[in-house]
């Protein structure tokens, strides 16, 4: 009932992702992905059930839905906070066991240690992962990624004399100066106002377009998963949620907030993740997740169809 | 600089300050003055009326150590207690001063003692004036009540006489059947026995009477001898302290030795036979004793300031063996739910066991560890330490700091273990991501997060260590605040009651001080202001 989108693919990304090697074009691999909790029957519930989804290397992938669907399960399962029922994670050819900081996160609370200074906060991590390196070269990367997050002259106070704006910023600071595979974004700014919120957007585009850091950013805002993604991927409702739709963005990075919502397919864009949504809010949950509906996706060349941008859909 | 006060006072929890600083910079002195009233003068009054109450009601009630002492009593023991701290430090100061200001103190002793011979007649002579004007002006209350004593007991003497003849004379005709005359005499006899308990409890009233008139208080005979003691102390520390500045002194007895050693070397150098064994055995034992007055010092007895350091050192002892038991074992229990099993029973079990019952076990225990104090290394090292070596640390001290330790630790343990439990979870997610090892969770993210709630059970903990402590010391006899309410106790004399009262306030305010210390302290370690409620 609702449109496939993959005919939104613009030659442009088609391009860039036929130019890679097919390491980076499956750089983090969703398959079948699980997560079950045991009700006080003794049965198991499936908040996410058969999730699935390719992401390709230095690729900004939004996951939205409605809140309670299981996407931050999702993000939680990949980061590996989280134990995944059955199923597996593959992130840059390794499927993952535990968290680690190979993988990032930035929580929506910003989490920091309040009994460290956003310097101290940022350093536990980079001394951490570069083990090897000099203290003053340590110090310098700490300095750097600080004041990349706009935080140079703040570095030395404690969190709690910073705005939550400003603690959010170190949590950016403390996740890319990790020097991530994967960076993971949970609902980072839903608990700012919407000037903040339209900064910290452009403080992480600019850092992704220079770190291509390949990126799943969780929001249930539409606008914002529009402007910071190559790809939006919707997730249905619970239980059972899984991958609803994908779509693909049409604009190119780096990029201009005024020139993306003044493109002419941006309302289009929009109201097709809106009609998802809202589509989402009138169907029952149940058939959904009876039906399960996607070709297993294997990792041998012989799989090498553009399935990875088609998921769910198939099954409408 | 205003805000800067304001915050060292509330860091500080002196919050009842902030006003007054506000006041100073001219900011709502209204509203300032309020403030003031409700945080500083109502409690003020409050205070005063407790110790109006306590003047008034405490001269009521008589035990057999005395009336209870008022205030004004209290606070004359409270300086009498540091009188004799004062001069003790002095004789102290005495025994070991030489030359030219040995020489000039003791002038100066000396000229005090002079000038004190007069002053002491003169009380002594007030002492007997006052005795005199007492004795006449209570025999001039006392007469009437005598003679009035006197008159009536010889009435009620002859009037008893004379009812016991008329019913031993009546006692004669009665007859041998007549049952109602029997009956009627015997009435007469219960009549005679009840009035003749009736006049001797008049006589006893009146007795009485003259007893209290004599025990009253005479306030100039009170004061004549407040004044006669005063200055015959005086006279005892003077005289003790030119003792330890002439004789006694300790570079005049070396001197003096030395003297007789020089002599009898000299005399050894033409002896021959055993008149030289004798002299050598001599000029040996000689040099032995010269070496022991060399060493010695004033034997000064202990006074209660000495006694509330040695107590301040014991229950910081005993904090920080209870600190260092109690903080990794809660730390184990806060980060393993089996391991709090494991030590759940014995917490459970031992916490609410009594500091009565654990001194008699430590000391037992730490007796079998230090059978003989004298030679043990660890008494004499801590005998050399620089600040703790003149306490004289023995077996009871240790087994008192052990029972402080025992006590107090159960708090900072069950805060600890509900520090380290309750970390938030973000903080512990970050550990994850980062794969931190065990030492960096433990010392970066584990302490620092229950730091806290670890301060606000090391708060506790040193309350109930001070608590402690007092009745550890009592029982053990280690030196100490205990001690001194014990020896009190036992002493009997005119001011023990007003010192031990002493002591309820003393033990009151450095409770007090060092609860405000661990509330600093507590500030100080929270990161979030919510924590540090006072």
């Amino acid at each position: 009932m609702i449109q496939p989108i993959t005919e939104n693919l613009t030659p442009a990304a088609e391009a860039k992702t036929d130019g890679m090697a097919l390491a980076e074009r499956r750089f983090v691999e969703f398959y079948e992905v699980t997560k079950a909790y045991p009700n006080p029957y003794g049965e198991d519930i499936a908040v996410v059930k058969g999730f699935n989804l390719i992401v390709s290397k230095g690729e900004v992938v939004s996951v939205i839905g409605h809140s309670g669907c299981g996407k931050s399960t999702v993000l939680t399962m990949v980061a590996g906070l989280n134990d995944i029922s059955s199923g597996g994670i593959v992130v840059g050819g390794r499927e993952i066991v535990g968290p680690g900081p190979d993988r990032a996160v930035v929580f929506q609370a910003p989490c920091l240690l309040p009994w460290m200074t956003a310097f101290q906060n940022v350093k536990i991590g980079v001394d951490r992962v570069y083990p090897q390196a000099s203290k003053q070269d340590r110090k310098q990367l700490c300095e750097y990624y600080l004041s990349v997050v706009g935080l140079a002259d703040a570095m030395h106070r404690y969190p709690k004399e910073l705005s939550g704006g400003m603690q959010q910023r170190v949590g950016i600071a403390r996740a890319i100066a990790l020097k991530p595979r994967m960076l993971l974004l949970d609902e980072p700014f839903g608990r700012l106002d919407s000037l903040t919120r339209m900064e910290l957007q452009d403080v992480i585009l600019d850092i992704l377009n220079r770190e291509k850091i390949t990126t799943m950013v969780i929001t249930h805002d539409v606008d914002e998963a529009i402007y910071m993604s190559d790809r939006v991927c919707m997730m249905t409702n619970g239980p059972g949620a899984r991958v609803g739709q994908v779509l693909q963005l049409p604009f190119e990075r780096p990029r201009e907030r005024h020139a993306v919502l003044e493109h002419p397919d941006y309302y289009d864009l929009r109201g097709c993740l809106l009609s998802f949504l809202e589509g989402q809010d009138r169907r029952p949950a149940e058939p959904e997740v009876a039906v399960t509906a996607h070709e297993p996706v294997t990792t041998d060349a012989a799989a090498e169809v553009e399935e990875e941008l088609v998921t769910a859909d198939a099954a409408h | 600089m205003k805000y800067k006060l304001i915050k060292a006072i509330d860091v500080a929890g002196l919050t009842f300050l902030t006003p007054v600083v506000r006041l100073c910079y001219g900011e709502e002195p209204k509203k300032q003055l309020q403030e003031i009233g409700r945080f500083i003068v109502v409690p003020l009054i409050a205070f005063a009326v407790f110790v109006g109450l306590w003047g008034a009601i405490a001269p009521r009630h008589k035990t057999k150590s005395g009336e209870v002492p008022t205030p004004l009593v209290v606070w004359d023991a409270a300086s009498s207690i540091w009188r004799f701290h004062d001069r003790e430090a002095d004789k102290e100061d005495a025994y070991g001063l030489s030359g030219k200001t040995r020489e000039q103190k003791l002038a100066i002793v000396e000229k005090r003692l002079s000038q004190l011979e007069p002053l002491e007649t003169l009380a002594n002579q007030h002492v007997k004036e006052a005795n005199a004007a007492r004795t006449t002006s209570v025999e001039e209350l006392v007469g009437p009540i005598l003679t009035q004593y006197e008159k009536l007991d010889a009435e009620f003497s002859a009037a008893q006489t004379e009812r016991e003849a008329a019913l031993k004379r009546d006692a004669g005709l009665l007859a041998s059947a007549d049952r109602a005359a029997r009956e009627a005499y015997l009435q007469r006899v219960r009549d005679h026995a009840a009035k003749t308990e009736a006049e001797r409890e008049q006589l006893k009233e009146l007795k009485a009477e003259e007893t209290a008139i004599r025990a009253e208080k005479f306030p100039q005979l009170v004061n004549a001898l407040k004044a006669q003691t005063r200055i015959a102390e005086e006279r005892q520390y003077l005289g003790k302290l030119s003792e330890q500045l002439g004789h006694g002194n300790r570079t005049l007895k070396l001197d003096e030795q030395m003297a007789q050693l020089r002599a009898d070397q000299v005399t050894f150098l033409s002896a021959e036979g055993d008149a030289a064994f004798m002299l050598a055995q001599r000029i040996v034992r000689q040099e032995a004793r010269i070496q022991k007055t060399s060493e010695s010092t004033y034997a000064k007895p202990w006074t209660l300031p000495m006694q509330i350091y040695r107590s301040l050192a014991c229950v910081f002892a005993g904090f920080l063996i209870g600190s260092a038991i109690a903080i990794p074992i809660g730390v184990l229990c806060g980060l393993s739910k089996t391991f709090m099993a494991a030590m759940t029973p014995f917490i459970a079990l031992f916490k609410p066991v009594s500091p009565i019952v654990w001194l008699p076990i430590a000391l037992i225990i730490v007796g079998g560890f230090i059978p003989d104090p004298d030679k043990h290394w660890l008494i004499d090292f801590l005998a050399n330490l620089p600040l703790l070596g003149w306490m004289k640390i023995n077996p009871a001290f240790i087994a008192s700091a052990i029972t402080v330790a025992l006590c107090s630790l159960w708090a900072t343990m069950t805060n600890t273990a509900l520090g380290v439990a309750s970390i938030d979870k973000d903080h512990l997610n970050v550990a994850r991501v980062l794969r931190l090892g065990f030492k960096d969770r433990l010392f970066k993210i584990v302490i620092p997060s229950s730091l806290p709630l670890i301060f606000a059970g090391l708060r506790i903990s040193l309350g109930v260590g001070w608590m402690v402590l007092i009745a550890a010391e009592l029982l053990s006899s280690s030196e100490g605040i205990g001690k001194f309410v014990w020896d009190q106790f036992n002493n009997g004399a005119s001011d023990s009651f007003a010192k031990m009262m002493v002591v309820v306030f003393v033990v009151g305010l450095i409770g007090l001080v060092l609860d405000r210390i661990m509330i600093v302290f507590q500030r100080l370690v929270s990161f979030d202001d919510a924590a540090a409620a006072i």
